[in-house]
C-alpha cells in the first residue's frame, strides 16, 4: 500500500469536477434552531467521495457527523452550500424528489437498525425494491438476506431477531436496490464486538461486491483504518484527513 | 377494640404511605396533562350530558309544579266525559269556590260557501275562564270582548291554522255546526293548553251561548266538560286541594269524574317529561360508557409511557402498592377535574337550552342548581372511571424493576390481575345499581343495563374478530398496503377498541334507520292502502239513514259503522282501579275514557283468544269482550268483572271472552265490546269508517258535513301524518342518543389516532429514508383508517340489522324489509369520519422531518 499522502483539505476539495465524484459537498453549512438560539452544526464542510471509495468519518460526539450524513442523504437541507449526488443537485429537488433519489442511489444503515416492526425480515428488505416498482422484489430480497447469512430467518419479525441479526437485515435492505452510495451511522454501536465484527465483514463484503461508495461513521479506530480515507470532524469542520492506512493524521 | 402495638404501627405506616403517594402523584403531575386531553374530554362529555339532562328535567319539573295552577286552569279540576254535571254535582262545585265551566269537543269548521272545511277542537268557555293566567290574542283584547256577539253574530277566537285552512281574515264569518261565527282574534297562547299528546285539529274557542247555537251538543256527543275551581280557603270536609278531591270523591262516588289538583296538574306532560328525561339520561350514560373506552386507553397509554419511572421507583424500594396509589391518585385527581368541569357544563346547560324549548313546553323552566342530578352525574363519572381505569392501572403491579436492565424487547404478556378485575366488576355493579335505582322506569333501566353489557361484549368480540381477520388476510405485495393492513393487527393496535367505541353509536344509528324505514313503509304504504279514508264521529241515530245514502251514492265507496259510547273503567273485579295492580303497558286504558260499543257478532279485525262469543240473540246479565293484552296487564281472565262508568252510572259486566285485536288494520277497533241487551237504551252516537278513493272521499266529506253539521270527519291521512310525526319525534330523540354516543366514539377514535402518533411518525420516517414519497405514505395511512372505518361500519350494520329485524318483527309486529340505502349512508359517513380524523392525526406525521428521529439517542 502506498505511503500516506497528506495535503491540505482545501486543496482536495477545490475545485472538484462534478463528473468525477459520486457525491460532493461544497462549503456546506447547517444551522439549526434550538431553544437556546441557533446552533451551528456544520460550518463550511467540503467533501468529495469517488465511486468505490470508502471514507470513514470520525470525531467526538456532537461534532456534526450524523448531520453531515443526513445532509448527504437529503434528509436535512443545508443552510448554505451545495450537495451533489449522482450528478444531481439536491437543492433542486423537492421532498418527493429526494425520496426518489434515495430510493435509486442511496442505502443507509443506522445504529438503531430502524426496521419496521410490523413487517418480516423479508418484507423489510423488499421495501426499497417494491417502492421502486421492481419485479421479483421478494426473490431479490430473499437472495440479499441469504448473502448476509439470514436465509433461514425470512419470516421473522424484527422483535424476534437478535441485534446483530436485525442489523444484518438492515444491511441487506440498504444494499438490495444496488445503491451507488452506502451511508452507515455507527452500524456496530448497539452491538457487542463479536457481533459487530460479523456485521462489519458483511458490510465490507457487500461493498466490495457492488463497488459502491461508502461513508462510515465510527468511533472504532481499527474500523476507520480499514477505509481508504479518514476524515476527522470537530465542531462542524473537517479538521484533519488521513489517506491510506496506516498513516499519519495530518492536522489542517 | 384494643389493637396491638404492631397493628398500630402498621396502620400508621399505611397512613404515611398514603401521604407519600399523594406527594409522588403531585410531582408526577408536574409533567403536564397533555396526554389526558381525550380522558378529560370523555369525562366532561359524559358527565356533562348526564348532569345537563338531569338538571333540565329537574328544571322542567319545578316549572310544572310552579305553573300547576295555570296548567290545570284552577286549584282543582273535575273532568266529566260525555255528560255535563248533574244539578247536585254542580251545586257542590259552585259551593267550593269560583267555578269556571268549559266544554270541549271535536267539530267541523266550514267556510261560509262550504268549499273549505277543517276538523277543529272546539272549546266553549264561560266568563270566569281563565281562572289563572291569560289568553293572549292578536289583536290584543280581553277574551270576553272577543267572544261577545256583535250584530247578532257570536265572536270566535281560533289558532292561526284555522284561519289559513278556511281562508279567513280577521272579522270574516264562518260556520261551526248550525251557527255562523265571526273570527274576532287569533289565539297566541292559552294558559291551560298543556301537552295534549296527539291532537288532530287546531283550537277554536267560543262562548257557551255560541256553542248552544251550533247545535253540536246533543245526547251522546263526544263532549268533555271541565269544571275548574279557584277554591275557597276551606269548606265542608276539606281544607286544601288534596282533601277537596277526597271530599268530592266521597260525596259522589259514582260521578265517574276525573279529579285533579295541582300536584298532578298535567299527568300527560309529567309522563312525557319523565320519559324524555329518562331516555336523554340514558343517552348521557351511554356516552359516558363509550367514553370509558377512551378513559381506559388514556390510562393504559400513560402507564405504558411511565414504565421506566415505575421501574425506577421500584428499584429505589417503593412497594407496588405505593406506586399504584401514587398513580391512582393522579388519575383520580384528573378525573375529579374532568367531572367538575362536566358538572359545571351540565349545570349551566339548562340555561342555554331554555330559549330553545320555550315554545315546545307549556311551562317555563325554573332555572337553578339542582344538587340531586348533579350528584348522580358525578357518581356516574367516578364509577365509570373505576370500571375502566382500574385494569390498566393494575399493570403498574406487573412492571418489574428488572425492566431497567433489559433491552426494550416485546412487552411481557400481562398476567391476570384478580384485584383489579374484582374492583372493576364491583364498580360496574355499583354503576348498574345507580342507573336502575335512579331510573323512573326500572324495568327499562334493567333492559338498558343488560343491553349495554351485551353491546360491550358483542363489540369486543367483533373487534377481536376484525383484528383476527386482518391478521389472516393474505399479505398484500405492495409494502404500503401491507403497512396499512399490518397496522390493524400489530400488538397494541387500537383497532378492537375503535370498533367497540365507534361501533356502538353506529349500530344504534343503523338499527334506528332500518326501524324508521320499516315503520315508514308500514305507515305510508301498507297502512294507507288498507286504512279507511275518513272516520265520521257523532252521527246521531236518526242521521244514520241519510249518512248511508250519501256514502252509497259515491262510486266505489263503502263503510262500516258501529254504535259508540264513552265510559271509564272504574273497577277491576270490584277493586277501584286506583288500588288495582296494573302492568305499565296496560295503564293507558285506565287513564281516560274509552270508546265502547256493543255487538251481536265478533267484530272484524278481531279474533277470539279465549272464551266463546255470545249468541246473537243474547239477553242476559251484562257480558263484555275485552282486549286480551289489556286483560293480561290488568290480571283479568274469563269470568272476572269489569265496572265501567257510563254517564255517571256504574255498569258491571262479566268478561265472556278475550279478543286479539289487529290494531294495524286501522279500521274500527274497540277494547271493550258489550253483549247486546245492556247499552242499547243509553244515549249514543255512531262511528263510521268510510273507505273511498281520494276523489270520492272529498265529495262524501263535503256532503255529510253540509247535511249534518254536527258530524265531524277525521281524515285518516292526517291521523297517519300525526302518527308519522310522533314516530319522527321519537326517531329524533333516539338519533340524539346515537349522536352523543357517536361523539364519544369519535373522541375515543381521536385519542387512539393520537396515541399511535409516535409509531406512525417512525414508520413514515423509515419509509421516507427508503424512498417513499409523501403521497404514497399518506395513501397508506388513509387505507389504514378507511379500513378501520369500513370494518366498523360493517360490524355496526350487521348488528344494527339484527337488532332492527328483532324489533320490527317482534314488538312492532310488522313485516321486515331490508333497506340497504340508509346502511350505505351510515357506512359512508363512518368511513369519512375515520378518514377525516385519521387524516387530521397523521398529517403531521407525514411532514415529520426524518433527521430528528434518526439520530442516535
Amino acid at each position: 500500500m502506498a505511503p500516506a499522502e497528506t495535503r491540505p483539505c482545501d486543496q482536495v476539495d477545490h475545485p472538484v469536477l462534478p463528473g468525477s465524484a459520486l457525491a460532493l459537498l461544497d462549503d456546506v453549512a447547517l444551522t439549526l434552531a434550538s431553544a437556546a438560539g441557533p446552533v451551528e452544526i456544520l460550518r463550511g464542510v467540503s467533501l468529495a467521495i469517488a465511486p468505490g471509495e470508502t471514507v470513514a468519518l470520525v470525531g467526538p460526539s456532537g461534532s456534526g457527523k450524523t448531520s453531515l450524513l443526513m445532509v448527504l442523504a437529503g434528509l436535512e437541507r443545508p443552510t448554505s452550500g451545495r450537495v451533489i449526488l449522482a450528478g444531481q443537485d439536491l437543492g433542486a429537488l423537492d421532498e418527493n424528489g429526494l425520496a426518489r433519489l434515495r430510493r435509486r442511489h442511496i442505502g443507509i444503515v443506522f445504529q438503531a437498525f430502524h426496521l419496521l416492526p410490523t413487517m418480516s425480515a423479508l418484507e423489510n428488505v423488499a421495501i426499497p425494491l417494491e417502492l421502486a416498482g421492481a419485479r421479483a422484489a421478494l426473490a431479490t430480497a430473499e437472495a440479499a438476506l441469504a448473502r448476509v447469512g439470514l436465509g433461514h430467518r425470512l419470516g421473522h419479525y424484527p422483535g424476534q431477531l437478535s441485534g446483530g441479526e436485525q442489523q444484518r437485515v438492515a444491511l441487506a435492505r440498504a444494499f438490495v436496490a444496488g445503491p451507488v452510495l452506502l451511508l452507515a451511522d455507527e452500524p456496530t454501536g448497539n452491538l457487542d464486538s463479536a457481533t459487530g465484527r460479523v456485521v462489519i465483514e458483511c458490510l465490507f463484503e457487500e461493498h466490495a461486491r457492488r463497488g459502491s461508495g461508502l461513508l462510515l461513521i465510527t468511533h472504532e479506530a481499527g474500523l476507520a483504518e480499514r477505509c481508504d480515507r479518514q476524515l476527522h470532524l470537530e465542531d462542524g469542520r473537517i479538521v484533519a484527513e488521513r489517506r491510506g492506512a496506516p498513516g499519519q493524521l495530518r492536522a489542517l | 377494640m384494643d389493637r396491638g402495638p404492631l397493628a398500630r404501627t402498621r396502620a400508621r405506616r399505611r397512613r404515611s404511605q398514603f401521604g407519600y403517594a399523594v406527594i409522588l402523584a403531585r410531582r408526577e403531575l408536574r409533567g403536564g396533562i397533555a396526554g389526558f386531553r381525550v380522558f378529560l374530554a370523555c369525562l366532561v362529555l359524559g358527565v356533562g350530558a348526564i348532569a345537563a339532562t338531569g338538571s333540565l328535567g329537574a328544571a322542567v319539573e319545578a316549572g310544572i309544579r310552579g305553573d300547576a295552577q295555570a296548567l290545570l286552569g284552577g286549584d282543582v279540576s273535575a273532568r266529566l266525559a260525555y255528560r255535563p254535571s248533574s244539578a247536585a254535582e254542580r251545586q257542590f262545585l259552585a259551593a267550593s269556590g269560583t267555578l269556571s265551566e268549559t266544554a270541549r269537543l271535536r267539530a267541523m269548521a266550514r267556510s261560509l260557501d262550504g268549499a273549505r272545511h277543517t276538523l277543529i277542537e272546539l272549546q266553549a268557555v264561560d266568563d270566569a275562564y281563565p281562572l289563572y293566567g291569560t289568553v293572549a290574542l292578536t289583536p290584543p283584547q280581553p277574551l270576553a270582548a272577543a267572544l261577545a256577539p256583535r250584530n247578532g253574530v257570536f265572536g270566535a277566537v281560533a289558532e292561526a291554522a284555522v284561519a289559513s285552512r278556511l281562508g279567513l281574515k280577521l272579522g270574516d264569518a264562518f260556520r261551526i255546526g248550525e251557527a255562523v261565527l265571526r273570527l274576532s282574534a287569533i289565539i297566541e297562547s292559552e294558559p291551560d293548553r298543556a301537552f295534549a299528546g296527539l291532537s288532530f285539529g287546531p283550537r277554536v274557542t267560543i262562548s257557551h251561548p255560541a256553542v248552544a247555537a251550533t247545535g253540536l251538543i246533543r245526547p251522546g256527543a263526544l263532549v268533555t266538560y271541565d269544571y275548574r275551581l279557584r277554591l275557597l280557603p276551606k269548606g265542608a270536609g276539606w281544607s286544601d286541594a288534596a282533601s277537596w278531591t277526597r271530599a268530592a270523591r266521597t260525596a259522589f262516588p259514582e260521578a265517574g269524574w276525573q279529579l285533579r289538583s295541582g300536584a298532578d296538574a298535567s299527568p300527560a306532560l309529567q309522563r312525557l317529561i319523565d320519559r324524555v328525561g329518562f331516555f336523554l339520561n340514558l343517552a348521557g350514560i351511554t356516552a359516558l360508557l363509550v367514553g370509558g373506552v377512551g378513559i381506559g386507553n388514556a390510562v393504559a397509554g400513560y402507564v405504558a409511557g411511565k414504565t421506566a419511572a415505575i421501574a425506577t421507583l421500584k428499584c429505589l424500594g417503593a412497594s407496588s402498592r405505593l406506586v399504584f396509589a401514587a398513580y391512582f391518585a393522579q388519575i383520580l385527581a384528573l378525573a375529579l377535574l374532568g367531572i367538575a368541569v362536566g358538572l359545571l357544563v351540565g349545570g349551566v346547560a339548562p340555561a342555554l337550552v331554555a330559549p330553545l324549548v320555550k315554545g315546545l313546553l307549556p311551562v317555563s323552566l325554573r332555572l337553578g342548581v339542582y344538587p340531586l342530578p348533579l350528584a348522580i352525574a358525578g357518581l356516574c363519572g367516578v364509577l365509570t372511571l373505576l370500571v375502566f381505569a382500574l385494569w390498566p392501572l393494575a399493570a403498574i403491579g406487573q412492571v418489574s424493576p428488572a425492566a431497567l436492565f433489559r433491552d426494550r424487547v416485546a412487552p411481557a404478556a400481562r398476567h391476570f390481575a384478580p384485584l383489579a378485575a374484582a374492583g372493576s366488576a364491583a364498580a360496574a355493579l355499583a354503576l348498574a345499581a345507580l342507573i336502575v335505582l335512579t331510573a323512573t322506569d326500572r324495568r327499562i333501566a334493567l333492559w338498558y343495563v343488560a343491553g349495554a353489557l351485551a353491546a360491550f361484549v358483542l363489540f369486543s368480540i367483533a373487534g377481536a374478530l376484525v383484528v383476527a381477520a386482518a391478521r389472516l388476510l393474505p399479505r398484500p405485495g405492495r409494502p404500503l398496503l401491507r403497512l396499512a393492513l399490518g397496522n390493524l393487527h400489530r400488538p397494541g393496535a387500537p383497532t378492537a377498541r375503535i370498533v367497540l367505541s365507534l361501533g356502538i353509536g353506529l349500530s344504534v344509528m343503523s338499527a334506528l334507520a332500518l326501524v324508521e324505514g320499516n315503520l315508514g313503509i308500514e305507515i305510508e304504504s301498507r297502512l294507507a292502502e288498507r286504512a279507511p279514508a275518513d272516520f265520521f264521529i257523532d252521527i246521531q241515530p236518526d242521521q244514520l239513514p241519510g249518512f248511508e245514502e250519501i256514502v252509497r251514492a259515491a262510486p266505489g265507496a263503502s263503510f262500516e259503522q258501529v254504535p259508540m259510547l264513552r265510559g271509564r273503567i272504574t273497577r277491576l273485579n270490584g277493586t277501584p282501579v286506583e288500588a288495582a295492580k296494573v302492568a305499565p303497558e296496560a295503564q293507558w286504558a285506565l287513564r281516560s275514557d274509552r270508546g265502547l260499543t256493543y255487538s251481536a257478532t265478533l267484530p272484524e279485525g278481531s279474533r277470539l283468544a279465549a272464551g266463546a262469543w255470545w249468541p246473537a240473540d243474547y239477553r242476559g246479565p251484562p257480558l263484555v269482550s275485552f282486549d286480551a293484552d289489556l286483560a293480561r296487564g290488568m290480571g283479568l281472565g274469563l269470568g272476572d268483572t269489569l265496572t265501567v262508568n257510563l254517564l255517571g252510572r256504574d255498569i258491571t259486566a262479566r268478561i265472556a271472552n278475550l279478543r286479539q285485536i289487529d290494531w294495524a288494520r286501522l279500521g274500527i277497533n274497540f277494547v271493550l265490546v258489550f253483549a247486546p241487551g245492556t247499552l242499547e237504551a243509553a244515549p249514543q252516537t255512531h262511528l263510521a269508517a268510510v273507505y273511498a278513493t281520494p276523489a270520492a272521499e272529498e265529495g262524501v266529506v263535503r256532503r255529510v258535513t253540509e247535511r249534518f253539521p254536527n258530524v265531524s270527519a277525521i281524515p285518516v291521512r292526517e291521523a297517519l301524518a300525526a302518527v308519522a310525526r310522533v314516530v319522527a319525534t321519537i326517531g329524533t330523540a333516539i338519533r340524539l342518543v346515537a349522536l352523543v354516543t357517536l361523539a364519544s366514539g369519535i373522541l375515543v377514535l381521536g385519542g387512539a389516532v393520537a396515541a399511535g402518533h409516535r409509531r406512525r411518525v417512525y414508520d413514515a420516517v423509515v419509509l421516507k429514508v427508503l424512498g417513499a414519497t409523501r403521497g404514497a405514505l399518506g395513501l397508506a395511512f388513509l387505507i389504514e383508517h378507511g379500513l378501520v372505518g369500513l370494518l366498523t361500519a360493517l360490524v355496526a350494520a350487521g348488528l344494527g340489522t339484527v337488532a332492527a329485524h328483532a324489533l320490527v318483527t317482534g314488538p312492532l309486529k310488522s313485516e321486515w324489509v331490508f333497506l340497504p340505502a340508509p346502511l350505505l349512508t351510515i357506512a359512508g359517513v363512518a368511513v369519512l369520519l375515520t378518514l377525516a380524523i385519521g387524516f387530521a392525526g397523521t398529517w403531521r406525521a407525514l411532514g415529520a422531518k426524518p433527521a430528528a428521529y434518526l439520530r442516535n439517542e
